[in-house]
């Protein structure tokens, strides 16, 4: 997970990087390309100004082979208009300018060849190059908006930034799950795998258990000694079940089969379940339900009896000397809360905590009550485990099934 | 009567002899078969009233392997699959498949489901099964009750009332899954029509309504009809 969560911050660094440098490079590129137009084309407008000069009998000029070199032309006109001297001028370049030629030609082009124009003492210096070597654009912007050119250069940063962050998040994001999607196929595959391969030994070991538990030629300490063994396999199957259930829960691999169920039936047939699998006379089972009762949950009833079977186990299970258990509901508004107690005549009962592991580092325990806590939620609902001296107290708290017109038809049976 | 005889189709051989020993110990004939081909060979020569099927097998699946005996011989089939997936019991009952037992099971369950399972195709005819509740006598087939002083016939709810009682004798069934029996489908507000009923039939299969022997009230719950053995 931590490599995971650097390779993430790497990426993102390395593009948020780029984009910032590549912004940058832009707009240093916009701001000299724009700021300086003596350097549109690379000449120094300066430097052939100061390499012509006037002499009595004309002008000497020192930058010619960089004219020649570069392609590029030149003329002095002067304050009349005329051309006072030229170098390299192509022939369809005037020798007689008007203010409005001046005008035209400053912004734009003389006879369509791109120029740039020095002013000095003696003149204007008008330097060109070949036609169709450059293409000028004049633009210009109100103040207003040159001073708020930071902002919209800011802004549009921000956005590219901001396209380029929800990008990669999604990217990310694709990939994570990817990645969580191939660890929980094989968490899945692993569970699966483990559970099938256990039950079938389990089913022997089961299987011959009861038959030496059952055999009264065995001596008694015996077959009691089998009714262990087939008790702990039993014990063992309900943790392969949940475990497996526990799974299909976290991953939503558990389709909930929901239909309207009673409460009262719900409760009724955990504690019928419970004496019909043998439940010993010093344990007491109650059933409280108020008259009438409310309406139904809509739910999965097999889930919801499991939760139900669970808690009552834990409670025969955490008071081996007894305990009278109570299942009861009760509504409120919208909801139905299933509640199961128990009250311990021997050692206090544990609380296990399904939600967090054990503090010294141990093996989990409460599968099955984590369970009950996972089945709840599935439902849209709440487990609430509580306890105190020799008591457990677990209320499910389930949302009861949307008002329709009156079908009791329709309401399954657990 | 004939015993019935039970193919157990399974590749782990120890489990075949656990399962073989417990049905024997019922009374059952039981062959065995390791694989899907073996199972196929046992059917053609001596076809089984009854077939336990794993689905994991070496040459194949069951659920392939049970669209191929379905063609062969029409018997009641039973899973008894370490696989407890949803999906692998849907699957297994769609294909004909007449219940889905998950390991690790008890020899009990298995037991009962095997002998619910027979009970429903071959039906009372062929084990001609009479219930006894002590002096008296339960016959299906006619829906009545012998009694030592006459006979007397059951109506359908009574019918209805006590053949769940039965199918379920020595556990509680609740009031609410006999409400379902009677009136296809949970209705609220219907236990005093059931209270009614239950006193109806302590009459006619109790020597003493008033201190019922074997139609027991479970307060809170339901009732419980207690075990006797079936001739």
């Amino acid at each position: 997970m931590r490599r995971s969560v650097l390779r993430a911050a790497a990426v993102l660094t390395g593009a948020v990087g780029l984009v910032l440098v590549l912004s940058l490079g832009a707009l240093l590129g916009i701001v000299f390309a724009t700021g300086r137009q003596v350097d549109a084309w690379g000449v120094p407008l300066d430097q052939l100004s100061r390499g012509l000069t006037a002499t009595e009998g004309g002008y000497t000029f020192t930058e010619g082979a960089y004219l020649s070199a570069h392609d590029l032309w030149t003329i002095l006109i002067g304050e009349d208009g005329q051309v006072l001297w030229q170098f390299e001028k192509p022939l369809d370049v005037p020798e007689q300018y008007g203010l409005s030629d001046v005008a035209a030609f400053s912004r734009w082009y003389l006879a369509d060849y791109p120029v740039f124009t020095r002013i000095r003492e003696d003149g204007l210096l008008v330097v060109g190059s070949a036609k169709e070597s450059l293409w000028r654009l004049n633009f210009y912007l109100p103040l207003r908006i040159v001073r708020q050119l930071p902002l919209w250069i800011g802004g549009s940063l921000l956005l590219i930034l901001g396209c380029v962050l929800a990008f990669s998040a999604l990217l990310l994001r694709r990939w994570f799950r990817a990645e969580q999607r191939q660890r929980d196929a094989a968490r899945s595959d692993w569970i699966n795998g483990i559970s099938h391969d256990i039950r079938t030994p389990l089913s022997i070991v089961m299987g011959y258990a009861v038959q030496l538990e059952e055999d009264d030629a065995l001596p008694l300490a015996r077959r009691r000694q089998a009714g262990i063994i087939r008790s702990q396999s039993e014990a063992i199957r309900t943790l392969v079940n949940d475990l497996n259930l526990t799974m299909r829960l976290d991953y939503e691999m558990q389709p909930l089969r929901r239909t309207e169920v009673m409460p009262g039936a719900l409760l009724r047939q955990a504690a019928a379940d419970l004496y019909n699998r043998g439940l010993e006379e010093r344990y007491r089972l109650d059933i409280d339900l108020p008259d009438p009762p409310g309406p139904p949950l809509k739910g999965d009833v097999s889930l919801l009896s499991r939760a139900l079977d669970n808690l009552l186990n834990n409670c025969v299970r955490h008071n081996p000397d007894g305990c009278a258990i109570t299942l009861g509901a009760r509504w409120r508004g919208s909801w139905c809360t299933l509640w199961v107690e128990s009250r311990g005549t021997g050692a206090p009962a544990r609380i296990p905590s399904p939600e967090r592991p054990p503090a010294d580092g141990g093996p989990p325990h409460g599968t099955g009550l984590k369970l009950v806590a996972q089945i709840a939620r599935s439902h849209g609902g709440t487990a609430r485990f509580s306890g105190g001296e020799g008591c457990f107290l677990c209320e499910l708290r389930l949302p009861c099934a949307p008002e329709q017109r009156q079908d009791s038809r329709s309401r399954r049976l657990p | 009567m004939r015993p019935y005889t039970i193919l157990v189709v399974d590749d782990e051989p120890t489990l075949c002899d656990m399962v073989r020993g417990i049905l024997e110990r019922e009374g059952y004939q039981v062959q065995t078969a390791h694989s899907c081909s073996e199972a196929l060979q046992r059917c053609a020569l001596t076809p089984p009233d009854g077939i336990l099927l794993d689905v994991m097998l070496p040459d194949g699946d069951g659920f392939a392997l049970l669209r191929e005996l379905r063609r062969e011989v029409d018997v009641p089939v039973l899973f008894l699959s370490a696989r407890d997936e949803d999906e692998a019991r849907l699957r297994g009952l769609g294909l004909g498949a007449d219940d889905y037992i998950t390991k690790p099971f008890l020899p009990q369950e298995l037991l009962l489901r095997l002998a619910a399972v027979l009970r429903r195709v071959y039906g009372a005819d062929r084990s001609g099964e009479v219930a006894r509740l002590g002096p008296v006598e339960i016959h299906w087939g006619s829906g009545t009750v012998v009694r030592p002083d006459g006979e007397v016939t059951l109506t359908a709810k009574e019918y209805a009332l006590l053949k769940k009682l039965w199918a379920n004798r020595g556990n509680i069934v609740t009031v609410d899954a006999l409400c379902a029996a009677l009136w296809d489908g949970v209705l609220v507000g219907y236990e005093n029509t059931l209270m009614v009923h239950v006193r109806r039939l302590r009459e006619k299969i109790e020597e003493d309504p008033s201190h019922p022997r074997w139609l027991l009230t479970v307060r809170g719950l339901g009732y419980r009809l207690v075990r006797e053995e079936r001739r």
